[in-house]
This record gives C-alpha cells, structure tokens and sequence, in this order.
C-alpha cells in the first residue's frame, strides 16, 4: 500500500530460472516496472539468496538444473509466510501449477506473457489477488467431482471447498467474466476475487498440516 | 476288378469267424445252464413226509368205481356236477399224546374236498391262489380230534377239475401235524410266496418302465415293456373267478395274458436291440386276441382248451423267437445286457419245456409247473439289463458333458486371445487416428510458425515478426495440448481458456475484449464433441481475432455466445464474434478488384475457416462492410463422428 506513492522503497523480487534468455526476458520486464529484482538460476543460488533476505515475491521455475522448484516453494512458504510466491510455466500445464498452489504458490506466469501482463500479474499479486486461469479452475473442480478413484496428480484438499466456491471456479472455467458470476450467484463483484484467494489458501492449507505431519513423523518438531 | 470284390468276401469271411468264435462260448454256456436247470427241477420238489403217505385209494368216477394209487390222472377234463371221489383209510393211532393231525396235500388240480370219516375240512376253492394250476399251490387242514378215531379212519378227496388240463391228485399225507407243516410251509414259500415277491417285481418294473415312456415318448420300446409288465402284474394279483364264477369272461382275459404279455416282450427285445419291427410281426398277437375274443363270447370249457392249443404254444414261440433275438444281439453287441437277458431266456425256455412234457404226460411228473416261477429270471435279467443300460448312459452323458465343458473352455480362451486382440487393434487404431490428427493439427500451426521463425532468424531480422511468430506458435502448442482435454462436451470449458489467451493476444493492441454470455448455461452440451471439433472451432474463432488485429484496425472485439431454439432436441448454440474495424473485401469481390498481398491471404483465411466449419458440420456466416466485420459460427445439433468431410 506504500508503494502507491511512487516511493522507490521497491519490492523484492527473487526470479529463478535457469535459463538466461527467459530470465533476462522476465527480469527486464520487472525492472521496467519499477521492482527490484534479484535472479538465481539454481536452487543452490535461490537458497542463498533467501538466506540473506526474504524477498517480497518468489518467481520461481519448477524445473531447476539441481532441484525441483516445488522444494523452494515449500520451505520459502514456511519460513517466510508474507512472501508471495509464483510459478513460472512455460505452457501453464495445470498439473505442475496445482502442485506448486499446494506447497504454498499463489499464482503462475507464463514466460510468453507480454511484459506488460508480466507487470501487471505481480503488482495483482501483491495487491492480494491471486491469478487463476480458465483450466487451473476446471482442474480444481474436476478433482472435487472425482471422489471415488483419486485422479493421480497432487491431492487437493477440494472437500473443503464451499458450494459457492465451486460455482465460481465453474463460472471461471466457463469463461465467465467476474462480474457475470457476481451476478449469477448474487455476490457483489468485488467479493469474487476473495473467494478465489480463499480458494487458494485451502488448497495450500491441507499441505501445511500435511507438512507438519510429516515433520512430526520424521522426528523434526516434537509437539 | 477282381480285387475289389474279394476284398468284401474276405472281410465277409472274418466277420463269419468272428461271430462264430463268439457264438460258440455262448451256445456252450446256455446248454450249461440247461442242464444246471433241468438238474434243478429234479431235485426241486421239497420231499414229502413218506412215512405218512396215504396213497391207497378208491376212485368213484362217472359211475365205474376202482382202485387206484396216487398220485394219479383222471381222464376228467371238466367236471363239477360230478368229480372223481377217492376214498381211502388210514390209521390214527392216539397213543396219549395230544398232537393235532392235519391232512396234507401238496399238488392237485384244480379244486379238492377233503372229507374225515364224512365230515368236510377243507375246500380248496376258497382259496384264490390255490386255483391257479400253474401256482403249483399245497394245501394243509387240521383235523379236530374229535372226528378222529383210534385204528381206521376214513378219508374222502373230491376232485374238481374244469380243464383243459386232466385232473390229477398227488399222494396224500395224513400225520401229526408238526411233522407236516414244515414240508407244507416249504412248498408255500416256493411256490405261493416267491411268486408274489416276483409279481411285486414286475409291477414296480411296470412303472418304471410307464414313467420312463412318458418322460421319453419317442421310444416306444420302454412303453411296450411297461405295458407286457403290466399285464403281468395284473394277471398275478387278480383273483381267478371259480367255475361256476359270475363273470367268466375275466378268466378269458386272464387267460389271453401270458401270449399277449410274451408277444410284448418279444416287440421289446426287437426294439431295444436295435431291429426293426417287421411287417408281419403284428400275427404274434394273434393268438392271444383269439384267446380273448373264444372267452368273450363262448362258454367253457373252450376258451381253456384255444389256451391250451394256441396260448401255451405262443409263450414257447416267443420264447424261441427271444432266444433268436438275444443270441443274435449277444454276437454282435457282447454287452452284459444282451449276455444276461440271453441267459434268462434260456432258463426260461428250459423250464417251458418241462412244463410242455408234463402237460402231455410224455414225462411222468408230478405236475409241478415252473414257467411262471423261472419268469422272474426274465424279470431280474431285465431290469438288470435297463439299469445297465441306464448307467451307460449317464457315463455317457457325464463324459459328453466333460467334453463340451472342454470345448466350451477352449472357445472361450480362443475368444478371449481374438476379444484381446481386437482391442489391441482397436487401441493401436485410435492411438494411430489420434497421432494422425495431432500430425495434422501441428503441421497446420505450430509446424509452419516454427518454420516461419527459422526463415526470420535466417535473414536477420530481428524484433517483433520473430517473437509474433514464437508467441503464435506457443499459442498453437497450447491450445492442441488443450483440445486433448476432456471437457465432457461442454464447449464452455474450451471457450474459457480462448478467451483467456485471446485477451492475452489483443492486450498489446490495445484491443478491448468484450465477452457477453446471452443465455446463462451459454451452450448446449454435446455428448458427442471430440478433441478434433473443439480444434477447428478454437481455430476459427482464432482466425477471426486475427483478421481483426491485422487487417481491420478493429478498437473492439465482442463475442457472444448464446443457445437458439427451445426445444432440447432443435438447441444449437451460436458463436458470434464482431469487431468495430474497417472491414474487408468479402473473397469475390477482392479479385474483382485485383487487390494486394493482404487481400489474398484473408482470402485463405476465410477458406480455411469455411472448410474447418463445414467439418464440423457448423455453419459459418461473415459479414464484412465498413463499418466492421461480423462471423457468425452455427454450431450443428449434433457434430459429425467422423472427420470425412474435409478429407
């Protein structure tokens, strides 16, 4: 909210991609913008670099040359809660972007956006929107649909999911402008992208207490 | 020549050996078993207590009196007003002891009165079973002690006889009655009880044979058997009716039985050993109708005397005709049926023959008829050979259903292997359909994008046509990657990711997306939508954003969707999209005008959308006038299964 002074106290960005075309792309993009921007191209470089400082924003690729990007995701979420996180994909192939809103991402880019969408999805982001796209919703509620033989992929915690949030994420993948499903289900418009977020958080909320499960399983927090 | 018909004589000549060296055991057997019964038969008749023979007698008949010695033939054939009356004594001698005597006699013919010192103990024709001659039934009576008296007494037998047999009285016993009664109750179990066990046989045999007929009609042979046991049966338990009887014409039917019932039997043995009932074979019931129509219509003594003459002869033709029969079937078939039935026929035979002579008195006996008794031979061997039979068949059956499950089995794995391999050919296919299609639909836009961009790289330009070209080219990948989803047939779902990279497109142009859903469930669903459908849709409406950008200098884009018609069934969904730019040329008009390069290539546009259209079975309308262009798709009711259309 400070930013919107014009202040140059600049957001932090962390990009990780190994590959220097895409990244030079993205980062001039974000720089032109007006943000700070540090990259790393493997999840070594990544680590160090959050050692220092936690960024405001994590753009981070999934494939890396020493690692999975999801690993970064997952520890950046729990050490640093306030971060945002993002995943950048090249198709948006809806599998990888789940998995990664499941450890804790809020929203994917795609290398091609033009640099102005770039822009614009982050400063959403920070803004507390989270992005979601026509398939990534479709995904999500094909998965609550599917109770009877677990699709394989990431789990989703989709049971918790409300009814109305499912009609938005139909509305989504339908197409439907915001302002069409506010309409539709009686909601004002402004509460649509809400929802969404909350969407996310569920979905990211189910792997947290997985991860501390598995943290209480492997010996490393004694409750 | 030659050889063709020596062939035959040799294998004519085995086969005469064969049967010969089957025929010999088994004719050597039967005249084993012949002497083994004629053995029998002598040592047979139970012997009598001679110490208390009484066989001293005189005869008083048709007036003439003389004296005579038991056991003895009268020349009597029919007589009840007067029988032949013998009287004899005999000594009684108390000596204290207080035993009862009883006078015995164990055969006669047909009917006795004894009398005691003139009182009379006992009437034989009272008793059924004892007026049957072929029974060969004893009769005992306790004398009361009070018509005995010490030293000699008095015993009188009246003979009844009503033929056609002579009458004739076996020797007679007169003693205590303890000493008797063993001899008597001998003869009882051979000659009164065993033939009611053997009776009970062959009715059981009769139903059997009836419910195995009417379970299986179409083989008669079980329902003639049924029918000669039957036959049987009842001759065995109806009582003769006693001359002067009320009803003689039960005693013709009676009579008419044991021909009719041999006939059956013959018919049987022909029809289960597989011959073929011949046409003349019907006069072997002659007889025993004659014998039935004489009893109905005239009075005896005749019917006992057509009996005699054509009855008794008929049982020993079939009899004979049997034994032809079985012997036959023993060489061809060497089965235990034909082997045991063959057997009983001879013991039976045997035994007819004994009775035969007796009868004509050619050797002296004491009429002691055994044919009915060695019928039960018969019997057992029949019901043997049926059970048998039976039992085979089951075998049969069992194995015959082992095989089908076999065969059954084998078919099924041999139909699994070909279901196994037509889904494999089945899976290959639509693995190769769909390889096809992805081929067709990279070639069309990824292919020729990639390609596009090797040629900018190549001549150095640099900047935006190249980054057009890739940007177009992942926008391709996506949206082939796409198709491959399955939306249920709900093209809202496609349509929903279009709109997100067609927004994506016109951002940088500064072209305003405008999206309207008319109705609210925007589409109809279409079951039958396939990838390649939602492919060429998604290209065309591409297509028209495109011509929009480049050619028309549109601020504007709007697309609507919305579902015409009412019913469900006549529901077709509609996509129209419209842009504020300045139009074109339509195709025809644009080569009358001989225009540029850009005109051409909407020109290809606008065809390749037409023929993507048509594919789908949609309809496509496009309207282009200064003021803006507008493209209305139709989609059909129900799209094409095929992709034949377009070829």
């Amino acid at each position: 909210m400070t930013e919107q002074d014009g202040a140059p106290a600049a957001i932090t960005i962390l990009l990780v991609e190994d590959d220097a075309p895409t990244c030079w792309r993205l980062q001039d993009a974000l720089v032109k913008a007006g943000y700070e921007v540090r990259t790393a191209g493997t999840l070594g470089q990544a680590r160090q670099a959050m050692a220092a400082r936690a960024p405001a924003v994590l753009l981070t690729d999934l494939r890396l040359p020493d690692g999975h990007g999801i690993e970064l995701i997952r520890e950046t979420r729990q050490r640093f809660p306030d971060t945002e996180i993002m995943v950048i994909s090249a198709l948006g192939d809806e599998e990888s972007v789940i998995s990664a809103i499941t450890v804790g991402a809020t929203g994917y880019l795609l290398k091609d956006a033009f640099p102005t969408d770039i822009a614009t999805t982050v400063r959403e982001l920070v803004a507390g929107h989270s992005p979601i796209s026509a398939s990534i919703a479709r995904f999500i509620v094909r998965r609550t649909q599917t109770t009877a033989a677990p699709p394989p992929g990431p789990l989703l915690n989709t049971a918790r999911l409300t009814p109305r949030e499912i009609d938005i994420l139909w509305g989504i993948a339908k197409g439907f402008s915001y302002a069409e499903i506010a309409s539709h289900l009686g909601l004002s418009r402004q509460t649509v992208p809400g929802h969404i977020k909350n969407i996310y958080r569920k979905l990211e909320v189910h792997t947290r207490s997985e991860a501390v499960f598995e943290a209480v399983q492997q010996g490393l927090i004694k409750l | 020549m030659s050889e063709v018909v020596v062939e035959p004589l040799v294998t004519a000549k085995a086969r005469r050996r064969l049967r010969l060296t089957r025929l010999v055991p088994y004719v050597l057997l039967q005249v084993l078993i012949v002497i083994a019964c004629i053995l029998m038969l002598r040592l047979m008749p139970p012997d009598d207590p001679d110490d208390y023979a009484v066989s001293e007698f005189s005869l008083r008949e048709n007036g003439a009196t003389q004296a005579v010695t038991l056991p003895h033939y009268t020349s009597s054939r029919y007589s009840l007003q007067d029988p032949p009356l013998y009287s004899g004594p005999f000594t009684f001698r108390a000596n204290g002891a207080q035993t009862a005597w009883s006078v015995f006699l164990p055969r006669f013919s047909n009917a006795v009165e004894v009398a005691v010192n003139g009182v009379v103990i006992l009437d034989s024709r009272r008793d059924d079973t004892a007026n049957r001659p072929d029974r060969n039934t004893p009769q005992i009576a306790v004398i009361t002690s009070s018509l005995l008296h010490d030293g000699s007494n008095q015993l009188t037998v009246r003979l009844f006889v009503w033929g056609p047999l002579k009458g004739f009285l076996d020797t007679v016993y007169v003693g205590p009655d303890d000493a008797l009664r063993p001899t008597y109750e001998t003869r009882t179990l051979l000659f009164v009880t065993l033939p009611v066990v053997f009776s009970a046989w062959q009715s059981l045999l009769a139903v059997i044979l009836a419910i195995m007929w009417l379970m299986r009609r179409r083989e008669p042979v079980y329902g003639v058997l049924a029918l000669g046991m039957l036959i049987g049966a009842l001759q065995a338990f109806v009582p003769p009716p006693v001359p002067p009887a009320p009803y003689p014409q039960l005693a013709a039917i009676l009579l008419a039985s044991a021909p009719i019932e041999s006939a059956l039997v013959v018919v049987f043995a022909t029809l289960f050993f597989g011959w073929r009932w011949p046409r003349y074979g019907m006069l072997l019931f002659v007889p025993g109708l004659s014998i039935l129509l004489v009893g109905l219509i005239a009075s005896q003594p005749l019917p006992r005397i057509v009996f005699l003459f054509l009855g008794v002869p008929t049982v020993g033709l079939c009899l004979m005709l049997l034994a032809i029969i079985v012997t036959n079937a023993v060489i061809k078939r060497q089965d235990a049926a034909s082997f045991t039935f063959g057997c009983a026929v001879t013991i039976v035979l045997t035994c007819w023959f004994h009775d035969m002579l007796s009868v004509f008195d050619i050797v002296p006996d004491d009429r002691t008829f055994v044919t009915r008794l060695s019928y039960s031979a018969m019997l057992v061997a029949i019901g043997a050979g049926l059970t048998w039979r039976f039992a085979r068949a089951l075998n049969q059956v069992d194995s015959f259903a082992g095989q089908l499950i076999a065969r059954v089995r084998e078919a099924e794995e041999r139909l699994k292997a070909s279901f196994a391999r037509e889904e494999e050919r089945a899976r290959a296919e639509a693995l190769a359909n769909e390889r096809t299609r992805l081929m067709r639909d990279l070639h069309d836009g990824l292919g020729g994008q990639l390609v596009s961009i090797v040629a900018l790289s190549e001549r150095g330009t640099d900047g935006a046509p190249i980054a057009d070209a890739a940007r177009a080219a992942l926008k391709d990948l996506r949206l082939v990657i796409d198709s491959m989803d399955d939306i249920g047939g709900d093209l809202m779902l496609a349509l929903g990711s279009w709109r997100e990279r067609a927004a994506a497109q016109l951002r940088p142009h500064d072209i305003a997306l405008d999206w309207h859903v008319a109705t609210p469930q925007g589409l109809p669903l279409h079951p039958e939508l396939r990838p390649w459908h939602v492919i060429q849709i998604v290209r065309i409406l591409d297509e028209a954003v495109t011509n929009a950008v480049k050619h028309a200098k549109a601020r504007k884009i709007t697309v609507t969707i919305e579902t015409l018609g009412g019913a469900p069934q006549d529901r077709r969904g509609v996509i129209r999209i419209a842009d504020d730019g300045q139009g074109f040329a339509l195709p025809d008009a644009g080569a009358a005008n001989g225009e540029a390069t850009g005109a051409s290539q909407t020109a290809r546009g606008l065809r390749n959308m037409k023929s993507r259209a048509c594919r789908c079975g949609a309809a496509l309308e496009i309207d282009s006038s200064p003021s803006g262009t507008s493209v209305r798709l139709q989609l059909p009711q129900r799209f094409p299964d095929s992709d034949t259309a377009a070829g």
